[in-house]
């Protein structure tokens, strides 16, 4: 209810203030990746109101522009038009990263800053060379490296990799592929478990024929995760699991449980950290609710964007792009000290040694057993 | 050996989910010809029913279960009375109610993703993880059988055939067509939400759930034929060996095997479009 006020407050904050600062949010709201974009959206929504309570940006309200694009990149690009088009000086992406990607077609075009706190596809900074977007969510190259960084100490030679069929699950299996060769490491079972699949014992049973000394989960999609845990429990195999920032997600702890005792997943979030505990204090004495990681990434997304804004002490959308690239900020998200930042005109903001790899113990998410890449 | 017989009732169990869909499909387009693609969306509410009543409310596995599919009867009926009935009744051609039908998809499925939280949500096994396969595969025996004696044993069964072979002579023999559509509606419904009710365990309840349900037991019923009971049943097995032999023994990346569904539909509807088993003279 106190969220639903919230919303409220804004909605009213942007009918109430003309000069209002206007910020797009392109989220996803019924598609695939609503899982995590409503939570991202929810943190932008609530850093957004904790900015305007504080006075705003150069003295004027943000007003947010929400839509909806269903995780499909050919809506996307036809919202992001709409966005410039109402005056908005920045877009915020927190859907799927191929739809922001679609979304860089317009941004690039009408010279409109874009950024997303969220996407992990590494290609976002690279296909595209568009000076006015950028990327703080952890690259999957990096969540790879952080994860090998931590499975070292075991030696592992012979390791198997499963993911299933979403393009993000495809783009961070293609990204432990590249790494894990890259280090050595034979990939012995490579599998896909596809979407709306009802079993993930083939799969299962394929990797444990290959007799692998672990097993990488670069998989997004919570149930077909889900499958590959019951089909790991049911066909009693003891290989560890190491996963991506999926692992993450909280909605794990109830929708696998029983299944996820021991598996270590690396995270972006480490709750220790301190502006992470007052983010958890703040929201919660906001909106009644805990938050989780994810509400971190839009929390930490809409304040880098004010941040930038304030620094480039205008809304021009070239004085922002300029401000942006020299950003230096310590958010939610991140290992103790971590600062987003884009040096040598790079555009993917977050810490190559940002990362931390936590454990599951029993059901819950537990202590952070490793820190950055080395 | 052990590898193929873990697989065999892992198949079994899947195949045993896409028939329950597919008869679905059958017992509303064997008396009425509508091919109703909302069924994945009546197994995604069911799977949702349970994890209201199973996780939430923490009920009886068969009270909770019994109270799902009551809800579904309803669901199956409601939905023939607005989107199909008024439809028949104006002599629309038969693509009028598929397509509001696909209405009926599209609203179930927002209806949900509003009411519940994004994630996909736990609904609880009836009895340990290890079993729940075998119980997949007992209750849809029975539920086969039983439809199996309701059609070739009973009255009411022989009028759904009437209606199925001339609707226009049947109604002529006083058979109640619209009885037999609104019948034929809240059983598709109550058969697709115990698919989705019992292999949600598994997959979970989320809110996109239905769409590959629907196409698995769309292929299924392809295979398996519009005539027969156990038509539905045969192809449910047919198309979930099919997959998961691929996965597992054919020399082909995993993520190919997920086109052996499509493969299948396209060879049936070239070459054997009235599935393996005709309907009976």
């Amino acid at each position: 209810m106190r969220f639903l006020g919230l919303v409220a407050c804004l909605l009213f904050a942007g009918s109430a203030f003309s000069q209002t600062i206007k910020i797009g949010v392109i989220t996803d709201r019924v598609g695939v990746s609503k899982p995590y974009s409503e939570p991202a959206t929810e943190g932008v929504i609530f850093g957004a109101s904790e900015i305007n309570r504080r006075g705003g940006v150069l003295g004027r309200n943000i007003e947010l522009l929400i839509e909806d694009d269903q995780s499909r990149p050919d809506i996307s690009a036809a919202l992001a038009r709409k966005l410039v088009d109402q005056g908005a000086v920045f877009i915020l992406s927190v859907s799927l990263s191929p739809a922001t990607q679609q979304q860089q077609t317009v941004t690039m075009e009408a010279k409109t800053p874009q950024m997303t706190p969220m996407n992990s596809a590494d290609y976002l900074t690279t296909q595209l060379q568009n000076p006015y977007f950028w990327q703080t969510g952890p690259l999957g190259s990096t969540q790879i490296a952080t994860l090998l960084a931590h499975a070292r100490s075991k030696n592992f030679r012979r390791v198997a990799l499963i993911t299933d069929n979403s393009e993000l699950g495809q783009a961070i299996a293609k990204a432990f592929r590249g790494t894990l060769e890259k280090a050595g490491i034979q990939i012995v079972a490579d599998e896909v478990v596809a979407r709306g699949a009802t079993t993930a014992t083939p799969q299962m049973q394929k990797i444990r024929a290959a007799n692998p000394e672990a097993m990488f989960l670069a998989g997004v999609l919570t149930a077909e995760n889900v499958l590959i845990f019951r089909a790991y429990k049911e066909l009693g195999v003891k290989f560890p699991i190491h996963s991506s920032y999926n692992l993450s997600v909280p909605i794990y702890e109830t929708v696998a449980k029983g299944l996820i005792d021991g598996i270590t997943f690396v995270d972006a979030y480490d709750p220790d950290k301190p502006e992470a505990k007052a983010f958890e204090a703040a929201y919660k004495k906001a909106t009644g609710k805990d938050s989780v990681n994810l509400h971190g990434y839009g929390y930490d997304g809409i304040m880098l964007v004010a941040d930038a804004i304030r620094r480039a002490g205008s809304t021009d959308k070239e004085k922002i792009r300029e401000a942006m690239q020299q950003t230096s900020y310590a958010g939610v998200m991140g290992a103790k000290g971590m600062k987003y930042s884009f040096p040598e005109g790079k555009r993917a903001g977050y810490d190559p040694n940002g990362m931390v790899v936590r454990v599951y113990e029993k059901d819950k998410q537990g202590r952070v057993v490793h820190v950055g890449q080395k | 050996m052990r590898d193929f017989l873990e697989l065999a009732v892992s198949a079994t169990a899947s195949g045993c989910v896409y028939g329950l869909i597919a008869l679905a499909y059958l017992l509303m387009i064997r008396p009425t010809g509508i091919i109703n693609f909302a069924v994945g969306e009546w197994a995604m509410v069911a799977a949702f029913g349970g994890y209201v009543f199973l996780t939430k409310y923490e009920l009886h596995y068969l009270l909770g279960m019994g109270i799902v599919l009551a809800f579904m009867l309803v669901v199956g009926w409601v939905s023939e009375r607005i989107a199909v009935r008024p439809l028949v009744e104006k002599g629309t051609a038969i693509l009028a109610p598929i397509l509001a039908l696909l209405g009926v998809l599209v609203i179930t499925r927002e209806i949900i993703s509003i009411s519940f939280p994004p994630d996909p949500l736990p609904v609880p096994y009836p009895f340990e993880l290890q079993h729940q396969k075998y119980f997949i595969i007992g209750v849809t025996a029975v539920v086969f059988l039983g439809f199996w004696a309701f059609f070739e044993k009973t009255l009411w069964g022989k009028s759904f055939e009437a209606v199925a072979l001339n609707r226009r002579a049947a109604a002529l023999m006083g058979i109640n067509l619209s009885r037999v559509t609104a019948f034929s509606f809240a059983g598709g419904a109550a058969v697709a939400g115990l698919g989705g009710l019992l292999v949600s365990p598994n997959i979970s309840a989320h809110y996109l759930m239905g769409v590959p349900l629907a196409i698995q037991g769309f292929t299924a019923l392809v295979i398996g034929g519009v005539g027969r009971v156990e038509g539905a049943l045969i192809g449910g097995l047919l198309l979930a060996f099919a997959e998961q032999l691929t996965i597992r023994y054919a020399p082909i990346p995993s993520g190919f095997a997920q086109g052996v569904p499509l493969l299948f539909l396209m060879i049936f509807l070239i070459v054997r479009p009235t599935g393996l088993l005709r309907a009976r003279a």
